[in-house]
């Protein structure tokens, strides 16, 4: 215990300094205690826009990433060379770096991207500015769709072994006891992955919301995911504002801790080991 | 028919990054509309023997090795000691353990930013490693603690009994049964730190320029070629471990 106390140390200094700046004691522009910068980042709208953006696509993107793994793992389940060249293959793109991934993206789904170019060959487009924005554009089309790319390995990974592991059996034991294939996808499988699934989904959805990588790339600048606005406070070169950074980081530990409270809560009542 | 269908797309999507990665790494004065390179050139691939590519690899390379052992060092009798918890002590250790992965890579490089300032280590290849730590850690912690879970601690106990002490328990019984998963460790330390962007960003200042960090400010520039270069490379590792990975899975025990 008190070595994992270890690990999480540098974060509660990093806590106990961010709390320090936030209120005025520490920093480039202390001048002692004040609340300024609290109520000013508490009572901006890009504050709590950027925290709406973050979160909705991070939920957005997990929710894609993992009813497609599902879809995967119940579809490719079996012992046939399909099967096994569909689940390798889907591994593939597990280990890539989540800023090869945003480079891609950029090449692919940009204006002047892949996909434009296709679609101007097959004359559907005419010139850069018919083809719609999906980098860098308001609701984050493309920002989603590549973390829901990126994620679709792990959470695949994952829920190929909850089924392989924790399947057979009660499906099993559905159908001596006289269940329909159909129920027993529905009250069976489904219910199954989905308990091993969450704790993993819950996971993705915290990576995904602290992402600074892929939205630094392809996120837009109206509103501002929660990373970025960060970032920009802490450079910000009014040095009096630079405090405002500090809030942020607090905001977003504040989200983190209640994240991984809900991980282990999820982990506690589904994970039956 | 949907099947092979869903088979093709997982084709494409295991494949066709690397292809267009290498592709884009080539091209030469190639805009929109055309669909394929009129021209070829490496001189982006030139750039990762002797400029900024290849300085940064190596940068990279030094900064996430560093990591991937100091991690190990620190994470292994973490993630013992987890192990040998229960009940509501391993759930608390285990979210404490978690922490530093679920922190936003930013809160956590503002957060350390100011004691790394202190110590007089922030924009340096130092600074960063020791940052790159403290998130490899975290990780390692976590994956050793269900290394040693499954690991029988009475082999441990009877070693003692038999009056090993304590260092000679950790390198001649703990260390040789898990030498395969340390292994696997080393490489998903060495990971973590490769892939790592915002602490090198906070931490490092800018002065200590990584590879992710080369690719960033290439595709900013608008130099697709020299960023879809560093992409490729930056691939490289994980992939590698990948495999190894598998060749490990389907070798015979």
């Amino acid at each position: 215990m008190r070595l994992a106390a270890l690990v999480a140390a540098p974060v509660l200094i990093g806590v106990l300094y961010s709390i320090l700046g936030a209120l005025g004691f520490v920093g480039l522009d202390a001048h002692g205690f004040t609340m300024v910068h609290v109520t000013r980042v508490l009572g901006a709208g890009s504050t709590w826009r950027g925290i709406g953006w973050s979160l909705a696509t991070a939920t957005v993107a997990t929710a894609a990433a993992t009813i497609a793994s599902g879809a995967v793992a119940i579809a490719f389940r079996g012992t046939r060379l399909g099967d096994r060249v569909a689940r390798a293959l889907v591994a593939v793109p597990l280990p890539m770096p989540h800023i090869v991934a945003a480079t891609l993206s950029l090449l692919v789904l940009a204006q002047s991207g892949l996909v434009a170019r296709l679609l101007y060959a097959l004359g559907a487009i005419h010139s850069v500015a018919q083809m719609p924005p999906l980098i860098l554009d308001r609701f984050g089309i493309g920002y989603m769709a590549t973390m829901a790319w990126k994620e679709v390995p792990f959470l695949s990974v994952v829920a190929i072994s909850v089924l392989a592991t924790r399947g057979p059996r009660l499906e099993e034991v559905a159908r001596t006891l006289g269940a329909t294939p159909r129920a027993i996808m529905w009250r069976v499988t489904v219910p199954v992955l989905w308990r091993g699934l969450a704790p993993a989904a819950i996971a993705v959805a915290i990576v995904i919301a602290g992402s600074f990588e892929g939205a630094y790339l392809l996120a837009p600048s109206n509103p501002l995911a929660l990373p970025l606005l960060t970032y920009e406070q802490y450079r910000t070169i009014d040095a009096t504002r630079r405090a405002d950074a500090y809030v942020l980081v607090l905001v977003g530990l504040t989200l983190a801790a209640l994240a991984v409270v809900a991980l282990e809560w999820a982990r506690a009542r589904w994970d039956v080991e | 028919m949907g099947r092979r269908i869903a088979v093709v797309i997982l084709a494409l999507s295991a494949l066709m990054p690397l292809v267009l990665l290498g592709l884009w790494s080539v091209g030469d004065h190639w805009f929109f509309p055309t669909l394929i390179p009129p021209a070829f050139t490496t001189d982006s691939w030139r750039a990762t023997l002797t400029g900024r590519l290849g300085a940064a690899a190596l940068i990279s390379g030094v900064v996430a090795l560093a990591t991937a052992v100091l991690g190990c060092a620190f994470a292994m009798p973490i993630g013992r000691a987890m192990a040998r918890l229960s009940g509501w002590r391993r759930h608390m250790a285990s979210a404490l353990a978690f922490l530093p992965v679920a922190a936003p890579p930013i809160a956590l490089g503002l957060g350390l930013q100011y004691a790394f300032v202190t110590l007089g280590v922030s924009g340096t290849i130092v600074g960063v490693i020791a940052a790159h730590v403290v998130s490899a850690t975290s990780f390692l912690a976590i994956y050793f603690a269900g290394v040693f879970t499954a690991l029988d601690p009475r082999i441990e106990d009877e070693a003692r009994c038999l009056g090993a002490r304590p260092l000679d328990v950790w390198t001649r019984i703990t260390i040789p049964i898990v030498r395969r998963q340390i292994g696997d460790a080393l490489a998903l330390g060495f990971l973590v730190s490769w892939a790592q962007v915002p602490l090198t960003l906070v931490i490092g200042g800018g002065i200590v320029r990584t590879l992710p960090l080369e690719v960033y400010d290439y595709l900013r520039a608008g130099e697709t070629r020299y960023a879809a270069t560093g992409a490729l490379l930056l691939t490289v590792p994980p992939m590698l471990a990948l495999l190894a990975a598998r060749r490990e899975r389907v070798a015979p025990l």
